[in-house]
């Protein structure tokens, strides 16, 4: 009752922050600790690496380990090129259909993964509408394959590339046509006016968007799961695999998961230096 | 010439990529009403699928289930994210600074596979024995939508500058409950109901976290669309479909919203 007579006027403040805190420290930062504290700790009891050293001593593991950080990358690239060209065309819209579009492209964050799965299982699968198109005008087959790295990386753009659009368009919208003008009085062809002026403008936009991307991929496992099984060797899987039920050992799935959260802050560090840098 | 040129290939491309991200959308509605689909065309109207999910023992209580799920983070999340926006909004202390980096860098370094791990380890033993109960995976989608409702509520607040209609409504000498009835509920029921949407589809749709801390337990809808990918490829596209229906409706309900409110304003 007090609180609620009390909301607005100075001083306490605080006090509102208290159950979100309360939450954060529970379900975030307890669970983390934890995490942490499990992957160093030893058979019987006590500070060991013995986990870390069985991850490095596994070639699966250290396979894992590269894979998702090329994938997550080439899938960022991706994220970045696609996104900055549908930022740049949505942002030439007219007010109504720019709106419209930003909603569309907030569709997919809500959108869960098997049904992304399912999409492109009926799309590209095996037995899918491409192999069977390409199926009527040529021999053999089948021509694309789902299950294949490229087949994922055609899969994720669907959440990236949205995602990088909008948080582009604004700046893009915003940026574009002062800068572009001035360039243009100045003398600057197109090449040059992208390169020189509206890229490294729309640096802090391309450094959150491939920020935000990089660390889902390389978190990401129940697309991939649904749609390849465990056949793709991904640090991410190899985590789910380990604390699920068939090989069920939590420390060696604890110091997995320390390792993707190190090599993610280690790259989102790279990338925030890259973005941050004078030109 | 090379100007009409570079727009109209603009203009394809992203054409082509609007209609591929429509393929996960449109796909399982289409499949979901087709009796056979083994051709390039699917054939026949039928609503067989649905049928097949209402008769099956499992289905209803995952879509049950679902529901609560998602409606108890949705209000957790509300419980949680107005107080905190509020405080963050009014206090310039250090703490609220960091709530708002904390809640910036936290989703990026842990995911839903780390957390379902941190929780697995947490959760299952005293002082926190939550394990064998639906509350890890609410908590879990909580820690998911917070973020969204926290941003949503506290531009809202920022924009429409609250603290000073609190004032000006407590200096013509309103009691409490008008300050709480006439001024807060109106100006923020649009940011916490749209936020509240974006949670509670966000919960709806969630596979990870459900699939990692639910066990057998409990199998949510997206865990069940899981299974039936394998098994029941016909029973799973009318999951699919239920599941983009609420995602989509989510979506239109959002639009609809933020829409009228910066008509009004």
């Amino acid at each position: 009752m007090a609180a609620l007579r009390s909301f607005g006027r100075r001083g306490r403040e605080e006090l509102w922050l208290l159950p979100a805190l309360a939450f954060i420290a529970l379900f975030y930062v307890l669970p983390l600790v934890n995490l942490v504290a499990r992957s160093f700790s030893g058979e019987g009891g006590g500070l060991s690496l013995d986990q870390f050293r069985t991850i490095l001593a596994t070639p699966a593991f250290t396979a894992a380990w590269i894979n998702s950080v090329l994938f997550a990358a080439a899938s960022t690239a991706i994220a970045l090129v696609g996104g900055l060209l549908l930022a740049v065309w949505t942002a030439a819209r007219r007010t109504r259909l720019r709106a419209a579009l930003l909603a569309v492209y907030a569709l997919p964050y809500t959108m869960s993964g098997l049904v992304v799965a399912f999409g492109f299982v009926v799309l590209t699968g095996r037995n899918g509408l491409v192999n069977q198109i390409l199926g009527l005008m040529f021999e053999g087959g089948p021509f694309v394959n789902l299950r294949s790295w490229g087949g994922l990386l055609a899969v994720f753009p669907f959440y990236n590339v949205p995602l990088a659009a909008l948080i582009l368009t604004p700046l893009v919208e915003k940026l574009g046509r002062d800068l572009s003008e001035a360039a243009a009085v100045c003398g600057a062809g197109r090449v040059a006016t992208w390169a020189l002026v509206l890229i490294p403008a729309l640096r802090p936009g391309l450094v959150a968007a491939g920020s935000l991307v990089f660390a889902a991929m390389m978190n990401a496992f129940g697309t991939t799961l649904a749609i390849t099984g465990f056949s793709k060797n991904l640090l991410s899987l190899q985590i789910y695999a380990q604390s699920s039920d068939s090989g069920y050992n939590l420390p060696l799935a604890s110091a997995l998961a320390v390792v993707l959260m190190a090599t993610t802050v280690a790259v989102l560090l790279v990338i925030g230096l890259i973005g941050r840098r004078r030109t | 010439m090379t100007q009409t040129l570079l727009r109209a290939l603009g203009g394809l491309i992203a054409a082509a990529f609007i209609a591929y991200m429509m393929v996960p959308i449109a796909l399982p509605v289409i499949y979901s009403f087709s009796s056979v689909w083994q051709g390039i065309l699917p054939e026949g109207l039928t609503l067989d699928s649905y049928r097949k999910v209402l008769a099956g023992a499992q289905y209803v209580p995952a879509i049950a289930l679902s529901f609560q799920v998602a409606l108890s983070a949705l209000l957790l999340v509300a419980v949680l994210a107005v107080p905190a926006a509020w405080g963050v909004y009014r206090a310039r202390s250090p703490l609220a600074a960091v709530m708002r980096q904390a809640l910036l860098i936290f989703p990026m370094v842990a995911g839903p596979l780390i957390l379902a791990v941190g929780y697995l380890l947490t959760f299952n033993r005293p002082p926190f024995d939550f394990s064998g109960t639906v509350w890890i995976i609410v908590a879990g989608h909580a820690a998911l939508g917070f973020p969204f409702m926290f941003r949503a509520v506290l531009a809202d607040m920022e924009t429409l500058a609250l603290d000073r209609l609190t004032e000006a409504a407590r200096v013509c000498g309103a009691p409490w409950w008008t300050v709480w009835f006439r001024v807060l509920v109106p100006n923020l029921a649009g940011s916490v109901i749209s936020g509240g949407l974006i949670v509670f589809a966000l919960s709806f749709g969630e596979f990870e976290i459900a699939k990692m801390v639910g066990g057998f337990g409990f199998r949510t809808l997206p865990v069940l669309l899981f299974q039936s990918l394998r098994e029941d490829f016909r029973t799973a596209s009318a999951v699919a479909a239920i599941l983009v229906y609420v995602a989509v409706l989510g979506l239109i309900a959002v639009s609809l919203l933020r829409a009228r409110t910066t008509a009004t304003r």
